[in-house]
């Protein structure tokens, strides 16, 4: 009978049990990371806020881009042009915001996420439009993006307002032990994004996607429309980091090299638990992957591990916690 | 017209093309307010086609359809909502990955609007934070029906929802199939369950070849009568297509003395294949018939070493195959045709070098095919008659021929038993004569053949003998040269289940 049939579903596996393998990911991720700072706090004379607040402000820009990168994932694409628009809008913020007063800062960066959102919509547009795949596409786009860079900013330099760069670092000079500013900088975009993607019909649109493009279409969903919408919000997101970069250095430097940007981006999704083929994974199990990425170079460091070794160790890693889950995996499914 | 008014639904002439199979030809429905009407045909006529294009999915080529009197365009799948129609698809239309909730969310339905129609089907008690993943089959079946009376549809369309039901849950669908016929709603019902279809519907109306052949009032309809509409006559076609069965078929007797050389003993894969046992002599033909999704597929992939059997084994030539890749298999020399061409060929390198990727595995020397391999190829291109010149990329040939060519891999680089998964699918009358002859002459030759056909009528052409799987076991078995078509399709049905 069916009603037996349910009941033994619900008996069979408990609710946290259920919750657990859910969100199994996002916990471990996330313990990982507590374990890094703890290692790390042990391994160094001294671990204060100082600490703390360089770690969140320099890490920000690469959770922000990261989290972009998801979006567009999640939903079944992958932007390689994300790195390229970081550059972008980092440049372009540097050289507008120069001289400039803490409200007119404010105004530009407002209108540099607008139109990062607009222009990278439109790549995601040309997509569903040509039917090239996502990848070739934004090849084409990092190589723009990093182009527009150089153009609108030959060399390094430009400026921003202090109070600006106190919304990204908690410091006007950009370095400084008040770690908040920039926590509440990456909580409060997350938590709406973690909202948008599991409670309203646009934000679980991307899921269905990138999970089951046919079944999302049979329920209704228009995928043109979901395509540009996750690419315009990746863009924004990339923008964002440009715009922390800015805060963070002060300047703008178009001679970043975005692609690098971009695979760091794609490195932190898979240890968050995005799967590349979309549909799977959630932007809260993002942050401490980014995080943890970025902060593995100053445990190394005060390791005494040589900084070149450090990308061996990053790779290394992020193989590791792959086999790991995929053996999880499988031993559920063979018990299941 | 006063009909048009107590017409809930009215098609005319729709078709479909895709790409240069034609899915429907002309296909006139019409469903009253208040009926339950079947729509009936064999594999491949075309009713999933249909219920995708009047369900919005994509749209016809040609042909117009009215709901309620009025013309319909059904771009989309919420034209089709808004027009009220609702559909439960063949395929679960739910996102894996998400819970039961967002799912409902997508859908733009709530909870409280689809729990009653749970509560009915003593599902109330579902969690709907689950994940749609961790739901068995046969309830989400059941929550995409609720999803799709949550809409109160005017007409409820249901493509093969019982197939994954047993008989007790299929008992939910048929009261709601009641209730919306007494509430002078309408359901179209497709169901290779003839029985089910009986006691169920009012009307059928029945495809063959992707045109509406026949409508039958069905209350005084036997399943008979059913199956032979479904079949119809295509006498006159087969007289151009196939060789003369006489000339080619062997007498069946002469197989016991032969060798066996493929067992299956009791294998079992999941819940897709249940208990299947047989074993194919040397030189012999084995056909094997079934509905689509009976667990043929899973069937072929044990077979051909590409899934291991959860339960059961296999011998080839009395050794026990372990196999734990399809080369181990092809080492045994079992070796398949799969259904899907693009599966096995590299579409833009040529003939010759298709034929030849089955070698690769044994060349010591990396760089080139060493003679003795090189004129293998050469006597397979022979044979199958391909025009080389045409040849220098195997995606310009036409399909037929690409057939050939994934059998002629196999001819290159030798085999024992070949393994056929509906070889002769969407290929031309003359091709498909062709690929019998060659299965018939391998065959003479010493090959041992297993044949999964979706046309029923090349069973007795080129077959010894016949098996009909049904929900995952073998149901009917028979020699191939008395097999009529009725008969097997009537097994097919389960129909004969009882009598085994």
């Amino acid at each position: 009978m069916t009603t037996t049939a349910l009941d033994m579903l619900s008996a069979s596996t408990p609710k946290w049990r259920r919750w657990l393998r859910h969100h199994g990911w996002t916990v471990g991720v996330w313990i990982l990371f507590l374990v890094l700072i703890f290692w790390y706090s042990a391994l160094i004379p001294k671990f204060g806020l100082f600490q703390v607040a360089s770690i969140v402000n320099n890490g920000s820009p690469f959770v922000f881009l990261a989290i972009g990168q998801a979006v567009i994932v999640i939903a079944g694409g992958i932007d390689l042009g994300v790195g390229g628009m970081l550059v972008l809008a980092n440049v372009t913020a540097a050289r507008l915001m120069e001289g400039q007063s803490f409200e007119m800062t404010l105004l530009t960066a407002v209108a540099i996420l607008i139109a990062a959102a607009a222009i990278n919509g439109s790549v995601g547009w040309i997509i569903n439009v040509s039917k090239v795949p996502d990848i070739v596409i934004t090849l084409g786009s990092l190589f723009v993006f990093q182009g527009m860079a150089l153009a609108v900013l030959p060399n390094p330099g430009g400026a921003t307002s202090e109070g600006f760069r106190w919304i990204f670092t908690g410091s006007k000079v950009g370095i400084g032990s008040n770690p908040w500013p920039a926590i509440v900088m990456i909580v409060v975009p997350v938590l709406i994004m973690a909202w948008w993607m599991s409670k309203t019909r646009s934000g679980l649109s991307l899921y269905a996607m990138g999970s089951d493009r046919n079944a999302a279409y049979l329920s209704g969903i228009r995928a043109a429309r979901t395509k540009i919408i996750s690419y315009a919000v990746g863009g924004a997101f990339a923008a964002f980091a440009g715009l922390a970069t800015t805060a963070i250095a002060g300047r703008g430097n178009a001679n970043t090299v975005g692609g690098n940007l971009t695979l760091n981006a794609v490195a932190a999704i898979v240890l968050g638990g995005v799967a590349l083929t979309g549909g799977v994974g959630t932007v809260i199990a993002v942050v401490p992957a980014g995080l943890t990425l970025f902060f593995l170079s100053p445990i190394l460091t005060a390791m005494g591990v040589d900084p070149s070794r450090g990308q061996i160790i990053q790779g290394v890693l992020i193989v590791v916690v792959m086999m790991i889950a995929g053996l999880i995996e499988w031993r559920r499914q063979r018990t299941s | 017209m006063t009909e048009t008014s107590t017409t809930l639904l009215a098609t005319r002439g729709i078709a479909k093309r895709f790409g240069s199979v034609i899915a429907l030809q002309s296909v006139d429905l019409r469903v009253k307010p208040g009926e339950i009407h079947a729509l009936l045909g064999a594999n491949g006529a075309g009713k999933s086609t249909l219920v995708k294009i009047l369900s919005g999915v994509f749209p016809a080529d040609a042909g117009s359809i009215a709901v309620n009197g009025e013309p319909a365009q059904l771009r989309r799948p919420g034209d089709s909502m808004a027009a009220g129609i609702a559909t439960v698809f063949q395929d679960p239309a739910l996102i894996p990955h998400l819970t039961l909730a967002q799912n409902l969310r997508i859908s733009r339905l709530d909870e409280e609007e689809v729990r009653p129609w749970l509560d009915r089907m003593d599902l109330g008690g579902i969690d709907f934070g689950m994940l749609v993943s961790d739901v068995p089959l046969a309830m989400l079946r059941l929550l995409d029906l609720a999803r799709a009376l949550a809409r109160d549809p005017q007409l409820l369309m249901l493509d093969e929802i019982t197939a994954a039901l047993t008989t007790d849950q299929a008992r939910y669908v048929f009261d709601v199939m009641r209730e919306w016929k007494s509430r002078g709603r309408s359901v179209l019902f497709i169901s290779h369950r003839l029985g089910e279809v009986l006691e169920m519907c009012d009307y059928a109306t029945i495809l063959r070849n992707g045109t509406a052949v026949a409508d039958f009032d069905l209350t005084n309809v036997g399943e008979a009568q059913l199956v032979t509409a479904m079949l119809g006559d295509e006498l006159g076609e087969k007289a151009v297509a196939a060789p003369q069965p006489a000339e080619l078929a062997p007498a069946p007797p002469a197989f016991e003395a032969s060798p066996v050389v493929l067992e299956a003993r009791n294998v079992y894969l999941r819940d897709r294949v249940n208990g299947v046992s047989f074993s194919l002599r040397k030189g012999e033909i084995l056909g094997l018939s079934a509905l689509e999704g009976q667990g043929q597929d899973e069937l072929f992939q044990v077979l051909s070493g590409d899934h291991r059997p959860s339960s059961g084994e296999l011998l080839v030539n009395n050794v026990r195959l372990n196999a734990r890749s399809p080369y181990d298999a092809i080492r045994q020399g079992v070796v398949l045709v799969p259904a899907d061409r693009h599966q096995a060929l590299l579409p833009q390198r040529s003939v010759r070098e298709n034929l030849a990727t089955p070698l690769y595995n044994r060349i010591s020397r990396w760089f080139s095919l060493a003679g003795d391999e090189a004129e293998r190829v050469d006597r397979a291109v022979d044979r199958l008659d391909i025009d080389v010149r045409a040849a220098s990329q195997v995606q310009r040939l036409s399909g037929g021929n690409q057939q050939k060519v994934t059998i002629g891999r196999w001819l290159a680089s030798g085999f024992d038993t070949l393994l056929c998964f509906d070889p002769t699918r969407g290929i031309d009358i003359q091709t498909k004569a062709q690929i019998y002859d060659l299965l018939r002459e391998l065959a003479h030759e010493g090959a041992s053949i297993v044949l999964y056909t979706s046309e029923l009528r090349e069973i007795p052409l080129v077959c010894d003998r016949v098996l009909v799987m049904y929900n995952g076991r073998i149901v009917h078995e028979q020699a191939a040269a008395t097999a009529t078509e009725e008969m097997l399709l009537s097994a097919a049905h389960g129909l004969e289940e009882a009598s085994l």
